[in-house]
């Protein structure tokens, strides 16, 4: 079932490159699929995680904070504290999953929403990254100390783009994991209905902890990869409204925000739509302006249509 | 007679000292309230307490706004009702701020800063005349395309007053040349869009001449997309504002030239015409209500002195 939803904006995503392409041929270029596959790598790994969590039915508005809380971090450990790159990535990566884990608790332990424990994460985690940084502009020098690390974030393995081939193999592995493992069935099942998970013995708490662990993962590694994207955190707007691509990502892709539904490729799929979406809007001279009502009219295309295929296919069964 | 006269000098020398150190119940009080936080207002933080150290007769509070017109809203209700004697700010949004600033001027002097509020009933605005900041932006470009060429500008939003009036600048410097501006991209302050904007720039227009960043992070932006792209040196790169690598930057040769603002002028200039006209001088208030602090073009080799001086102003 989710294959067909994955089709149908493949589909929609073919037909939008074909137009671009024929608009402008440069959009095929090595120079413009680098770019747009390092965009798409970096924002594909947190919109799986998003995904999985909108799958067991919650949300997390704090991704974008957490961007900018992390790079900040990120910065200060190895340009001034001078920590072993090492152990920074870890430590981004481990705080980043301590913080999914607190927001899990909060969630399955003292029964507050999602929506609720993430928006305050939203607050607190942009003013700490602010107060932390004092309010500056964090960047990385020289890179002193950590060239690897920037080799390893900006750089491209046989000329594909290192974020672009870190999203590929963890799509690999997630996708393995929702689609092939009782674990993903679990993660179904505790979206689609709760109460039912739950009687029929499923450990719904640890579910649910565990997806937004694995979310507080892949935002981590997404944080890292932006950080040296822009090479300059600034506290008050770097990653500003970045949960918001991932939701859409995840929408696009098939996911229903009531639970239950998505799949991996749908939601890298829909990632590589709204990357492309912004491409085309330079590379056509669409003026920036309409970028973001671009990309809501495309957002609401793809679920328009979704929606009556889903209809007609109800009927046809009938 | 001797010793009475020593003795009371003493005394008077103690009272003055006691006045000095703890300023007395004379002592107005002056805010500065910014429009967010950021580098440029650590900067202009110096410059407000340059001037409290330097003026007996002024204390001053420094509010970081949150970048929204209500946030400010709510610093200047809480500086009413302590009942400063002067508010110094930068509107978010002057056109809508007006009522606000009007309502505040009525209770106390009210200065703007960095960016104007023509409109209102402020007394005076002190900062940077950006057009003249975009003419010397647009001399930049001349200076680096003798030849001429289609030119990108990039920025946060395009209806900023500050972001219009530099592009006018530029506009007005560059008519008449065979500099022509292609199109101004934005990006919502969103640094990754900034950068990307940049990149696809390069795909789109492989001959672009120059690109031009007219916000502070966007010079960071362009550099590290043109570096991406393997085409430093050939592409000039002209910027506003001092951002660490856009330093960097100038001082290597890939960027022409970064104009830059004296925000520590901004914070200490306003305190000080602010104190003087509280005590009656108002000698200091230009006749057009607008007392500007020049901005000024900097090239490789003007990058160690300005660093210097920028390290000591930050306190770093």
């Amino acid at each position: 079932m989710t294959n067909k939803k994955d089709i149908a904006i493949f589909l929609l995503l073919v037909v939008l490159c074909a137009i671009v392409t024929a608009l402008n041929p440069r959009f095929l270029s090595p120079a413009n699929l680098q770019n747009t596959a390092r965009l798409i790598g970096a924002f594909g790994i947190f919109s799986m995680g998003l995904g999985l969590v909108i799958i067991t039915g919650g949300i997390d508005l704090s991704v974008g904070s957490s961007f900018a809380l992390l790079g900040v971090l990120l910065s200060m450990m190895l340009t001034e504290w001078h920590l072993a790159w090492p152990f920074a990535v870890l430590a981004i990566v481990g705080l980043a999953a301590l913080l999914g884990a607190v927001h899990g608790l909060l969630i399955t332990r003292l029964r507050l929403q999602p929506f609720v424990v993430t928006l305050c994460g939203l607050l607190v985690y942009r003013g700490l990254a602010r107060f932390i940084a004092d309010d500056e502009t964090k960047g990385f020098g020289d890179a002193a100390g950590f060239r690897t690390l920037q080799r390893l974030m900006t750089g491209s393995f046989f000329g594909a783009p290192t974020p672009f081939v870190a999203m590929a193999i963890i799509g690999v592995v997630m996708g393995v994991v929702l689609h092939r493992s009782v674990y993903g069935r679990h993660l179904f099942a505790t979206g689609r209905n709760e109460v039912a998970a739950r009687f029929s013995g499923i450990d719904v708490r640890l579910v649910i902890v565990s997806a937004y662990v694995i979310l507080g993962v892949l935002t981590g590694i997404s944080a890292i990869i932006f950080a040296f994207y822009t090479n300059s955190i600034s506290p008050s707007s770097h990653g500003s409204f970045f949960e918001l691509y991932g939701i859409a990502a995840a929408v696009l892709g098939g996911c229903s925000l009531r639970g239950g539904e998505g799949s991996i490729v749908g939601i890298l799929l829909g990632t590589t739509l709204l990357q492309v979406l912004q491409n085309l809007v330079n590379l056509l001279g669409i003026p920036s302006s309409l970028n973001f009502a671009v990309m809501g009219g495309v957002i609401l295309i793809g679920v328009v249509g979704d929606q009556i295929l889903q209809r007609r296919a109800a009927h046809i069964s009938f | 007679m001797r010793l009475k006269t020593a003795v009371a000098l003493a005394c008077a020398a103690v009272l003055v000292l006691a006045g000095c150190s703890r300023k007395g119940s004379s002592t107005r009080r002056l805010a500065f309230v910014t429009n967010n936080a950021s580098d440029f207002w650590t900067i202009a933080r110096k410059g407000t307490e340059k001037a409290d150290a330097e003026r007996a007769d002024i204390t001053v509070e420094f509010r970081l706004g949150e970048g929204a017109a209500a946030g400010q809203k709510r610093i200047v209700e809480d500086l009413l009702a302590k009942g400063v004697d002067g508010i110094a700010i930068s509107p978010v949004d002057p056109a809508n701020q007006t009522a606000m600033l009007d309502d505040a001027a009525q209770k106390t002097l009210v200065f703007t800063h960095d960016s104007d509020a023509p409109a209102s009933k402020r007394e005076c605005y002190v900062g940077t005349d950006n057009v003249a900041a975009g003419r010397q932006a647009g001399e930049l470009l001349k200076s680096v395309l003798p030849q001429g060429g289609r030119i990108m500008l990039f920025v946060g939003q395009i209806d900023a007053r500050n972001a219009q009036e530099r592009l006018q600048g530029i506009r007005e410097t560059i008519a008449g040349t065979t500099i022509e501006i292609l199109d101004v991209r934005t990006d919502d302050t969103d640094q990754v869009r900034a950068k990307a904007n940049v990149a696809e720039t390069l795909v789109a227009h492989p001959d672009v001449a120059a690109l031009v960043g007219l916000w502070s992070y966007n010079g960071p932006a362009i550099l590290n997309a043109v570096r991406d792209a393997n085409k430093i040196g050939q592409v000039p790169i002209v910027t506003f504002d001092e951002e660490d690598e856009t330093l960097t930057g100038v001082k290597s040769g890939a960027i022409a030239g970064t104009v830059v603002q004296q925000p520590f002028e901004f914070g200490y200039q306003a305190m000080t015409l602010m104190a003087k006209v509280l005590a009656g001088d108002r000698s200091g208030i230009p006749s057009t209500r607008q007392l500007f602090i020049p901005t000024r073009v900097l090239r490789q080799n003007d990058v160690d002195e300005f660093r210097k001086k920028l390290t000591e102003l930050r306190g770093r």
